[in-house]
């Protein structure tokens, strides 16, 4: 790591980085112009901005000391974890400081018997459940990120995944929470046993995108493996064939472990990239997953396939091993990495519906595609009623980004309006900030303004975050110190 | 709960949210909110008379979109007939409560109330998916929405599942749902000693069947359990529950490896029960903290490693004790020669040791009246309680919802 001098313009004091340095020493520092490009946005790359400084503690402690000579120079911070948020919720709006936490990322504790873990938030999802590898244990939430993303992220932004149909999101596998507020104090929110009195600091600490502090350590429950599971994939004509035959799989009160659509278009750049062999002239293919008891997946699996062909499904295909299955849910899950395939910029969206209301809004996504001329394919969480719209364009060229923004916006206006939400996954960040007007009342966000305060009274700790009105607060002393340093809008 | 001047009923959300800000910009008199009143005794006591504001009649269906499995109404609805509207259609919310021939929804979800299928179905927190509340200063507000899943804004669900009335009055409830399962099984069965229960219970975190109860209960409670279900069970010594969800092959399945792994650890007879008997088990097992009159009903939540020294040491002192000892929530009911308030503190006093050790705290759900201000009833303070304080001040500035009975601030 860098121990150059800082480049010209950079508006942190030195003083400052000589707190840090005292702190976490050079190398656990970077303030060089070119080295801070990488943490200039996460993975919603619309607007960027580089933060002053980056700094990686190691500890709880180090967080604090760095948090409390945030406060006493008066200069924003934001928490990231590995940056693979899809809404801007890193992004650090005004500069300052971004607290990196993938240097803390130890497994503290596994306890099988209480079923809970307790890890340090920049821990790799997927190294968890590697190393309960043979326990009969996991890690429940699963997103398609999780090769990369930490659970301290999870946390900060509720992830989802594919097998959170049957599961849940992280928020119901979190019984409990070590955080350093924006103040720089240490609190304890549940515990292993859960919440054991007083409020659900935890359910609400869950989600906050960054906003009531930074989360230091996590006690996440542990879940039991299934005996067995049964992976299909239904190939359909069209996709309106597909989401029928989603809405009568969730209608016959099936719960699958897992339902995800993928379109002709993401198709056509998973399988130039994994050579799966999906047939590529269909309209659609669905992956189901269910698990269960070895007696009862093959009944539950058969259901399924009957509903899909009542649906006119061409087929339905059966992952015969577990290489297979291993291979398919690589292809679902690295999707995103194909679409480099076929656009050099992309952004996703992460609009929910009613699950019964999916085929109108895919309906209405393929409608606005063509009315914007921006090219959309679609591969999501088709149980949850989660789309994933990934809008195709080039981010070089401003008109086209344009006219992404107003398809974008069109398409999550038809969620709301179809009883929905902007967001099921990605979080607000400040991507979908401009929507939260429209999907709560100004009391709503009033009362949410208040429980920030509570957290977070000098909006020093991610600032212009998830709530317009609260943001304002934050803004104003962005300006005072950083004149100029907006994000990009 | 304090003795109260007046009643009211609103019959729509939009009565009560002028009750509430009539109140505030005037007398801000205190406002107890209530359900089913199941839970009156629950919390500490009020610190000054009031109004009872009940939602008895807000019990409107206002959205119930039976396909894709979740349902919106309104909080004042008694869980039973929420039950069957959604049994109708194959549909539940797998929380089991007491009394729900009296408790409602909003009153269920205030005081997070669980019984024994939480350990594989889990509480209200995974349940509830929007909700309205109107604060103490009558500011209607939401969170979540309609769909399963949803990330815009603060969760205020979560905060607003166990905050007893003390935050905000909760009028409107989306949740979740989940399908009936075909077959409901409950095996029964005694064992020697709690070690060995302890031993068993170890096992069945690899055994090949995934129930969804896990219950000990100790020699008493077993007695009463089988007297109220009707039935004429094993009760010679601490008895293991097991429950078992699915369809009916699943359930049979499970029933013959679960012997199998059973017998292994040589416990008495295993009696399984399945259907009608098996329904009004999960019932009496459902009841169990309701259903006495003892001068005290504590639950305590700990690691569910540490769950069984705790039962024992209940056991030594003559409390009755349930435990849904997957999830180490146990729920005791003392003795009647528990007669004073010196007594009861005397009884709690190594129990609350072996919670807090046990990562975990011990509350009193019910007691008499005159004792509850003697007790620690919310049992050790959480660390974040300066927290809790600061978000009861936004939300309850004057303190006016609950006063006193929770988590409480000085009013201004």
């Amino acid at each position: 790591m860098t121990t150059q001098t800082e480049s010209p313009g950079n508006s942190i004091a030195a003083e400052l980085l000589d707190g840090f340095r005292e702190i976490v020493g050079d190398e656990g520092l970077l303030h060089n112009a070119d080295e801070l490009l990488v943490y200039e946005c996460d993975g919603y790359i619309v607007e960027k901005k580089s933060p002053d400084v980056v700094v990686f503690p190691t500890t709880t402690e180090q967080v604090v000391a760095i948090v409390r000579l945030c406060n006493k120079f008066d200069v924003p911070f934001v928490p990231r974890g590995a940056g693979t948020s899809l809404s801007g919720g890193c992004l650090p709006v005004g500069g300052g400081v971004m607290i990196t936490l993938t240097r803390m990322r130890q497994i503290l504790e596994i306890n099988l018997r209480d079923r809970y873990a307790v890890v340090e938030p920049g821990l790799v999802n997927v190294h968890l459940t590697q190393r309960l590898k043979d326990t009969s244990y996991h890690y429940a939430p699963d997103p398609s990120s999780q090769g990369a993303c930490t659970i301290g992220g999870n946390v900060a932004t509720n992830s989802g995944g594919p097998h959170t149909l049957k599961y849940g999101v992280t928020v119901n596998h979190v019984l409990g929470i070590e955080a350093v507020l924006p103040d720089g104090s240490v609190v304890e929110l549940g515990g292993p046993a859960g919440a054991v009195g007083g409020y659900d600091l935890t359910g609400l600490f869950v989600g906050s995108e960054g906003t009531f502090g930074i989360c230091t350590k996590v006690i996440v429950r542990l879940t039991r493996d299934p005996a067995a599971y049964r992976t299909l994939l239904g190939v359909f004509e069209t996709v309106a064939d597909a989401t029928q035959a989603i809405s009568g799989i969730i209608g016959a009160g099936i719960i699958p472990a897992a339902l995800e659509l993928m379109d002709q278009g993401i198709v056509g750049a998973i399988e130039e990239a994994y050579k799966f062999g999906f047939p590529l002239d269909a309209g659609a293919v669905l992956l189901m997953e269910v698990d269960g008891l070895e007696v009862a997946v093959d009944e539950e699996a058969e259901r399924m396939v009957k509903i899909c062909n009542e649906h006119g499904a061409r087929e339905v295909r059966r992952a015969t091993s577990e290489a297979e299955r291993q291979l398919l849910w690589k292809c679902r899950k690295q999707a995103f990495g194909a679409v480099g395939r076929l656009s050099p910029s992309y952004c996703t969206q992460d609009g929910v519906v009613p699950r019964t209301r999916l085929p109108e809004i895919l309906e209405f996504i393929t409608a606005t595609g063509q009315e914007h001329g921006i090219r959309i394919v679609n591969v999501f969480h088709a149980g949850d009623g989660n789309i994933h719209p990934i809008l195709l364009f080039d981010e070089r060229d401003q008109e086209q980004i344009d006219r992404v923004m107003k398809a974008s916006d069109a398409i999550l206006s038809k969620c709301l309006e179809l009883g929905g939400s902007v967001t099921g996954e990605h979080g607000i960040g400040v991507e979908k900030i401009g929507f939260m007007d429209k999907m709560f009342t100004a009391e709503d966000l009033d009362v949410m303004a208040d429980i920030r305060l509570v957290f977070n009274p000098d909006s020093r700790c991610s600032p212009a975050k998830m709530l317009p009105t609260a943001g304002a607060c934050g803004m104003e002393h962005i300006e005072r110190d950083h004149p100029g340093k907006q994000a990009a809008s | 709960m304090h003795q109260t001047s007046n009643e009211f009923a609103p019959a729509s959300q939009g009565e009560l949210q002028r009750f509430v800000q009539e109140n505030n910009s005037g007398e801000r008199l205190a406002i107890y909110p209530v359900g089913g009143r199941t839970s009156l005794n629950f919390g500490r006591a009020a610190t000054r008379p009031g109004s009872l504001v009940s939602l008895a009649k807000l019990t409107q269906t206002v959205d119930y979109p039976v396909r894709d499995m979740t349902i919106t109404v309104e909080a004042g609805i008694r869980m039973d007939e929420l039950a069957a509207l959604l049994r109708e259609q194959g549909q539940q919310l797998p929380i089991d409560v007491a009394q729900s021939n009296r408790a409602t929804l909003g009153g269920v979800v205030a005081t997070n109330a669980s019984g024994p299928r939480r350990y594989g179905l889990g509480t209200m927190r995974d349940y509830v998916i929007g909700l309205t509340a109107i604060d103490a200063a009558g500011r209607m507000f939401h969170s979540g929405g309609r769909v399963v899943k949803n990330v815009a804004g603060y969760d205020l669900c979560k905060l607003m599942v166990g905050s007893l009335g003390s935050l905000a009055i909760i009028t409107q409830l989306t949740l979740k749902l989940k399908p009936l399962p075909e077959s409901t099984v409950l095996l029964w069965t005694p064992f020697n000693t709690f070690a060995e229960i302890d031993s068993a219970l170890n096992d069945l975190q690899e055994s090949s069947a995934r129930p969804v109860v896990l219950d000990v209960l100790n020699t008493s409670a077993a007695k009463h359990v089988s007297a109220e279900a009707r039935q004429d069970l094993p009760c010679d010594g601490p008895v293991l529950v097991i429950g078992l969800e699915g369809t009916a092959r699943e359930t049979a399945w499970q029933v013959e490896k679960l012997k199998d792994e059973l017998h292994r650890k040589q416990p008495g007879e295993i009696v399984v029960t399945e259907d009608e008997p098996a329904t009004r088990l999960l019932q009496a097992l459902t009841e169990f903290p309701t259903a006495s009159d003892a001068p005290l009903t504590f639950q305590a939540g700990l690691l569910p490693s540490k769950t069984l020294q705790f039962i024992e040491q209940a056991t030594s002192q003559n409390i009755a004790v349930q435990s849904h000892a997957g999830d180490g929530l146990v729920i005791g009911h003392l003795p009647d020669m528990a007669s004073s308030v010196e007594q009861v503190v005397e009884l709690l006093k190594p129990l609350r040791e072996l919670a807090c050790n046990g990562r975990g705290n011990l509350v009193v759900l019910n007691c008499d009246a005159d004792w509850a201000k003697d007790l620690p009833i919310m049992g050790e303070p959480e660390p974040g309680w300066p927290l809790m304080q600061q978000l009861k001040k936004a939300l309850d500035p004057h303190n006016i919802l609950n006063p006193g009975r929770f988590v409480f601030c000085e009013s201004t």
